[in-house]
């Protein structure tokens, strides 16, 4: 029986372990062909240019500039619900708001592509003019998208501090609001940031909604406005006709996206051990 | 309890106004589409929204080749000079949603794929049509490919027979543009079996019409069509998890080493913008100029 159990487990360790192998075998060889500088931080991608120039720097920008905006929107907003959630909110509205919360995160990603398709970037286009297909209308559709994950994580963070520094707090005459964002809030911060930096990796790896919103265009980000590519869009747009070292630029624009996630998973999995601690 | 009273009070009103605003908000947007469809509210002076498809797409290659977008420089390198500002839709369905969401968007889709969602322009005079393509007029026009490996099946073979004979090309006459005017009437050996056709979106619209004709004269053969893009057909091919790869570019020399293309039919590509551009027509230049960017704006077309 015990071998059942260690099938079962190891399965997902050689899942994640035949992803990396694919992922190196195939593109650190066409990394070495491009040459590592002229990929990173080359400005041109023109793959079917003859010489073709594989440089993903636009898209290694796009896809900070698009998550930084996503935080900008989300963690404000994310922050504030979960203090509400966990300090405010009468019990009645919680039954209520908390499975709300949940669902937005099970929707599908193309459905919140499609709603910024036909919401969130005509509403750009006739207010600020231009195509709307913009690193705008995809901030707002990831701040949107990684809502739950923060509010949920924060939640929980909010709620594992200690019921007796709220009452010290108070004690000491502070009032409800003072103690919360004096004493609550910094004494959850580790958690909070965990759920950030857990936001963050949703909103970098995130792809379908993005392709239908950003516009896509392979160029240095020019302006809120103006479109941008990122990562995950450059593999999933033109994985379908590329083929030869186009095929594997894109492979290795994969494995540029893996080591973002890696670097990601590995300062949530520190700030968890921070809040152990 | 207090409290709990107020907040209900503000969410129910909240919520009240929440459905107002929804209201109001679709009535804000039915107004400006009934503007929309006078040709009046059409302001020329706002800026083109260039949509073209990815790097590597068969109607992208084609569609920069034929309008000269495409730069070969005497040392045989070659760029591709769509400009930058340009949208990238990933298939051309997503083309068709993006140009008929904006009335300042170009686009271009193969001839078959085109609908009433949108308006396709005459370029140099000639109007998109299959009699323009096959009498010369009409000049952006690509081959359409099926490509199979040694070793068919009977059932495959047949299939490619059909496409080839009197009846598939007319049926091909109905989308696009046939490659034989006298091919020989199909003579069928009705072999059972399945096909698995798989490969460009461009293709298979019109593989679809093959495949219901062909159904209709040898209903004991069993069709699936897989739509996805060029390489993956191709590659299917090679690779043995289709029988029949469908094409929208010419092979790569990798490609071609290991298979047998055919072209089937011709196919033209449409340059298309919102029907609500009073636009009709454009010369080649313009359009060249336009998905350059040189031309950014609607006015400035001479």
């Amino acid at each position: 029986m015990h071998a059942v159990f260690f099938i079962a487990a190891i399965a997902s360790i050689v899942a994640v372990f035949l992803i990396c192998l694919f992922l190196f075998v195939n593109g650190i060889p066409a990394i070495g062909k491009i040459g590592i500088f002229d990929f990173l931080l080359g400005t041109k991608w023109a793959p079917s240019n003859n010489p073709p120039s594989f440089g993903i720097f636009p898209m290694i920008l796009g896809s900070i500039y698009v998550t930084a905006g996503a935080i900008v929107i989300g963690v404000p907003i994310g922050i504030l619900t979960s203090v509400f959630m966990a300090k405010y909110c009468p019990r009645r509205i919680y039954k209520v708001l908390k499975p709300a919360t949940e669902l937005l995160a099970g929707i599908p990603s193309v459905v919140y592509g499609f709603f910024g398709l036909v919401v969130i970037v005509p509403v750009i286009r006739s207010l600020a003019g231009g195509t709307g297909s913009s690193i705008l209308a995809a901030s707002i559709l990831l701040g949107i998208m990684i809502l739950p994950t923060i509010i949920g994580v924060s939640e929980s963070a909010i709620r594992s501090v200690p019921e007796s520094y709220y009452e010290g707090s108070l004690a000491l005459g502070a009032t409800h609001e003072r103690t919360i964002f004096r004493v609550m809030l910094p004494a959850a911060r580790s958690g909070i940031m965990a759920g950030i930096v857990l936001g963050i990796g949703r909103a970098i790896g995130e792809t379908m909604a993005v392709i239908m919103v950003a516009g896509n265009q392979a160029r240095m980000p020019a302006g809120l406005l103006k479109g941008i590519r990122t990562l995950t869009a450059n593999i999933v747009i033109e994985m379908g006709y590329a083929a030869d070292l186009h095929r594997e630029a894109l492979i290795a624009t994969g494995v540029v996206l893996f080591i973002f996630i890696l670097i990601i998973n590995v300062t949530f999995s520190l700030l968890k051990r921070k809040e152990k601690n | 309890m207090k409290l709990r009273n107020t907040v209900l009070a503000v969410l129910s009103i909240s919520a009240v106004m929440a459905l107002a605003s929804c209201g109001g908000q679709s009535g804000d947007t039915a107004n400006p589409s009934q503007n929309g469809s006078s040709a009046s509210s059409f302001d020329s002076s706002r800026p083109i929204t260039v949509v073209s498809r990815e790097d590597g797409s068969g109607t992208r290659g084609a569609f920069i080749e034929l309008f000269g977008i495409e730069e070969e420089s005497a040392d045989g390198s070659t760029a591709d000079l769509t400009t930058e500002e340009a949208i990238i839709a990933n298939r051309t369905d997503v083309m068709l949603t993006n140009v008929s969401g904006d009335e300042y968007a170009i686009g271009y889709v193969s001839l078959a794929s085109l609908n009433s969602s949108v308006k396709a322009l005459d370029i140099d005079g000639a109007e998109a049509t299959a009699e323009n393509i096959k009498n010369g007029s009409y000049k952006v026009s690509r081959p359409f490919n099926i490509v199979t490996k040694d070793g068919l099946s009977d059932a495959a073979q047949d299939f490619i027979n059909f496409i080839m004979s009197k009846e598939g090309q007319e049926v091909c006459a109905e989308e696009c543009v046939p490659v034989d005017d006298s091919a020989a009437p199909f003579a069928g050996t009705n072999p059972s079996g399945k096909i698995v056709v798989a490969g460009s979106s461009s293709v298979s619209p019109l593989m679809e019409k093959l495949k219901e004709a062909y159904l209709a004269v040898n209903p004991s053969a069993e069709i699936e069509i897989q739509t996805n893009d060029s390489t993956s057909g191709v590659n299917g091919t090679i690779e043995g998890t289709c029988d029949i790869g469908m094409a929208s570019r010419a092979l790569k020399d990798s490609e071609a080493s290991q298979l047998t293309g055919t072209t089937i039919a011709l196919d033209g590509i449409a340059v298309i913008v919102n029907s609500e551009n009073p636009a009709e027509a454009m010369t080649s230049d313009n359009v060249k100029d336009i998905f350059t960017g040189t031309i950014t704006a609607w006015d400035e077309i001479a």
